[in-house]
């Protein structure tokens, strides 16, 4: 048995993560606390740690770090995020706590990464009440950029997100628009 | 080294391996050394991409070798994908996204036919309609995941009582026996005890970190000791409803020999407030103990009394100083602190009880 999953044992897994926030925010250290907010951001993939994690606010923690200058740190929130909200209590919460919008934030990105864990986390927080917001008018208009990439995994997303959430009305009204105005969200750099 | 992702087959960003990163804390470190990356559904395909296949035709044997974890739908090999000098690039597709997992978890770095594989997902690969499903795919899992979960806590709080009880039965070795129940336990403390502190530390957290800009976050932070409250109140009528039932009981005292234990070793990890949970639950089991003294005595007077005690005696030995005088010494405290335990509860009401129930209280005091 290694020495990580001895220490899970012994710690439990609740503690384990309380250990992982606690040095995520005592830490002086950019490195580890890139690493730290990677490992959250794995635990965050597996359903069995919702729980735990949301104790912990990992969720505000991912949210704030959306807003980091990090690229990074970014990369790694969004993909936190892009893991865990599909469960309805985390997505209520997200919602709840008007994540919507520094997830928009993210599709401006300049790494590839960040834009698909947000392009794939407006999808997941789309409900009848928070449609509105995920699927505005200037994030339609962003998938419409997106669907052309060169970039497949990006514009098979942003075909899906086209397709699967937005109505053809807003489609054609994204398409209009962008018409008229040249400038628009970069696309990301590879 | 990446190329802009020009659609199928092109060398995307993703495919490099990362540096494996070395700077992890101890605790932090798994079995094998890893980059520092997040796994999304976005990054995971049912679709691998192998790099580092020695050209010596031997694609049957790497695709057997794929085979073992699960049905493989495609296969071929990308002439056209950059490889190294005398080895060649193939793509698997499995028919499971859960197959593929596996396959890279175990094939990655394998070495075959005297040279590394290098495994990683493909998701450029993928038709829309196939990211589609995989993104339903994993919709689907964590709607079943989260519906179980409820199944799964409940079972967690029943199980590890009943390895408690049977390690009440074992003779008592605290360190080792006492250790290993812990472990199993963790599941069973957690909804009682553990609830009312994870919150402490972003209490800290929000004080310490004031120059992080976002407002928000403090906002919610605080609303919560509401919440804090809330829990302690469930928790403690969870540790009230305990002393009701006999196994309960057992457990409570069962149970301290660990919780000592484990006491005695987290404080010298780290001093911070994050293990602070450890005293709280003392406490609370404490002031249960005091509030339900009466319930306590009635639970161990029916038949437990031998079951708890005939296991802690063999304790004292361990105390042994290896001095005649040392521990002439020790058994007059002890004597003395049973004669001081003893009196206290006299006032509360029961005797004869008192002096069977305390001996336990008093070990622990002295420890």
């Amino acid at each position: 048995m290694s020495q990580k999953q001895r220490d899970l044992l012994e710690l439990g897994r609740l503690e384990y993560l309380q250990a992982l926030v606690t040095e995520f925010q005592v830490t002086e250290s950019p490195e580890a606390k890139e690493q730290v907010l990677a490992n959250l951001a794995n635990f965050a993939y597996d359903p069995k740690n919702y729980e735990y994690l949301r104790q912990l606010q990992v969720l505000d923690l991912f949210l704030d770090m959306l807003t980091e200058d990090n690229e990074i740190l970014v990369e790694f929130a969004i993909g936190g995020l892009c893991n865990l909200c599909l469960d309805k209590t985390n997505k209520d919460y997200i919602l709840e706590a008007d994540g919507v919008a520094p997830v928009i934030n993210c599709l401006s990105s300049s790494n590839e990464e960040t834009v698909m864990s947000a392009v794939t986390t407006l999808m997941y927080l789309t409900t009848p009440q928070s449609r509105q917001q995920t699927t505005a008018l200037p994030v339609v208009e962003c998938m419409l950029r997106f669907s052309l990439s060169a970039n497949r995994r990006l514009s098979n997303l942003a075909r899906i997100f086209l397709e699967d959430y937005c109505s053809p009305v807003q489609v054609e009204e994204a398409r209009n628009l962008s018409k008229h105005t040249a400038v628009g969200i970069p696309l990301p750099k590879d | 080294m990446a190329a802009p992702g020009d659609g199928v087959g092109g060398v995307c960003k993703h495919h490099a391996q990362q540096d494996v990163c070395d700077s992890r804390a101890k605790y932090r470190e798994g079995r094998r050394p890893r980059a520092v990356k997040v796994y999304t559904v976005n990054l995971e395909s049912r679709y691998l991409l192998i790099q580092g296949v020695p050209a010596l035709g031997v694609m049957k044997e790497l695709v057997e070798q794929f085979a073992l974890y699960g049905a493989i739908e495609e296969y071929n090999a990308l002439d056209e994908y950059p490889a190294e000098q005398f080895t060649e690039v193939y793509l698997i597709k499995f028919q499971k996204l859960q197959s593929a997992r596996v396959a890279k978890r175990k094939l990655d770095e394998r070495s075959f036919f005297g040279s590394l594989l290098h495994v990683c997902y493909a998701p450029e690969f993928e038709t829309v309609q196939e990211t589609r499903e995989k993104l339903q795919d994993r919709r689907k899992y964590i709607a079943k995941a989260t519906s179980n979960r409820v199944h799964f806590v409940v079972k967690k709080i029943q199980e590890p009582k009943k390895t408690v009880s049977k390690n009440s039965e074992h003779d008592f070795q605290p360190e080792t026996l006492g250790f290993s129940a812990a472990d199993a336990n963790t599941g069973n403390w957690d909804p009682s005890a553990c609830c009312p502190y994870p919150y402490q530390p972003s209490c800290e957290f929000s004080s310490r970190n004031t120059a992080c800009p976002s407002g928000g976050h403090f906002q919610r932070v605080l609303a919560f000791p509401q919440y804090v409250s809330n829990c302690a109140e469930t928790s403690e009528s969870f540790c009230q409803s305990k002393p009701l039932t006999q196994s309960a009981q057992q457990r409570g005292y069962t149970n301290t020999p660990v919780s000592l234990v484990l006491q005695r070793k987290v404080p010298s990890d780290n001093g911070i407030g994050r293990f602070m949970p450890r005293t709280t639950q003392l406490q609370e089991r404490k002031r249960k103990r005091d509030q339900g003294n009466q319930i306590d005595l009635i639970g161990i007077d029916s038949d437990s009394s031998e079951v708890i005690i005939g296991p802690r005696l063999p304790e004292i030995p361990k105390v042994d100083m290896d001095d005649d005088s040392l521990n002439t010494s020790a058994s007059l405290i002890r004597n003395k602190l049973t004669e001081v335990a003893v009196s206290v509860p006299k006032s509360s009401g029961e005797k004869p009880e008192d002096t069977q129930t305390k001996p336990p209280i008093k070990q622990r005091r002295r420890i």
